[in-house]
């Protein structure tokens, strides 16, 4: 179990490609916070980034929208949780680990990122709920400091 | 941070580099800077990661989209890419059409 701060840091941005930026400084400063290694920082920033950026480009299908980040941070690691209104979508459902044997020009890279989040966190929960998905990821700081996206 | 992106031909290689943060905001620069290096046909497309702090899956898709642009003669190469962006190649098997090297 990851100990964490009691009370969340909240941002909440437009669901805009030009959001994400705030959102990996929010990330940023939270795993700066919980004393994340360079590995664990990435691989978390990588996680949400990945995560937000299929909800702007496939959530809402570039129409508008809002994204609400919660952010925990403490000595054990870092927990975000990423809630938006968009139509339902499971991302572990809606995984695709890159296919062996098909030639990479091939490959349909969309699902990829999804992929990329999933492999970069060490806890993923998805649920529906009240017309919202919410998704909430963990890395933990112990040992994570010589380990780098994404892991197998 | 934004995303800086130079294109220069040097002998018989066309040299892409960039310099900063390669996500789905920033990658749409990479990527047409991409279309005018297939266009030089080079036998090599060398892109130089070394000033890269962070890449997403935008930045992958870019370098597909090379793959596809370049006559099937063409080397690329990836120059100098950190350990997670090195990493994150590898994982969606990119590495087996793209050379990845550290300098």
């Amino acid at each position: 179990m990851v100990e964490l701060a009691r009370k969340p840091a909240v941002l909440e941005v437009p669901a805009t490609l030009g959001a994400l930026g705030e959102i990996a400084e929010f990330v940023l400063r939270l795993a700066a916070r919980a004393r994340l290694g360079t590995g664990a920082t990435y691989r978390i920033r990588l996680a949400v980034d990945e995560l937000a950026t299929n909800i702007v480009m496939h959530g809402y299908r570039g129409g508008e929208g809002r994204i609400t980040v919660l952010g925990r941070s403490g000595p054990d690691g870092v927990r975000i949780v990423i809630e938006d209104t968009a139509p339902a979508f499971d991302p572990v459902a809606g995984r695709l680990p890159p296919p062996p044997g098909i030639p990479p020009e091939r490959r349909r890279v969309g699902g990829l990122g999804i992929h990329l989040a999933l492999t970069s966190v060490d806890e993923y929960t998805y649920v529906r709920r009240d017309g919202r998905n919410i998704s909430t990821l963990t890395v933990k700081a112990e040992g994570t400091d010589d380990v780098c996206p994404p892991r197998p | 941070m934004p995303l800086s992106v130079s294109l220069s031909i040097e002998g018989d290689t066309t040299v892409i580099e960039l310099t900063g943060e390669l996500d789905a905001k920033t990658a749409p620069e990479f990527h047409q800077t991409i279309e005018k290096a297939a266009g030089h046909g080079t036998s090599t497309v060398e892109i130089r990661m070394a000033g890269v702090g962070y890449m997403a899956s935008a930045g992958l898709r870019s370098l597909v989209f090379a793959q596809q642009k370049v006559a099937d003669h063409v080397t690329i190469r990836v120059v100098g890419a950190i350990e997670p962006v090195s990493r994150t190649i590898r994982t969606a098997g990119l590495d087996r059409s793209i050379q990845l090297s550290d300098d």
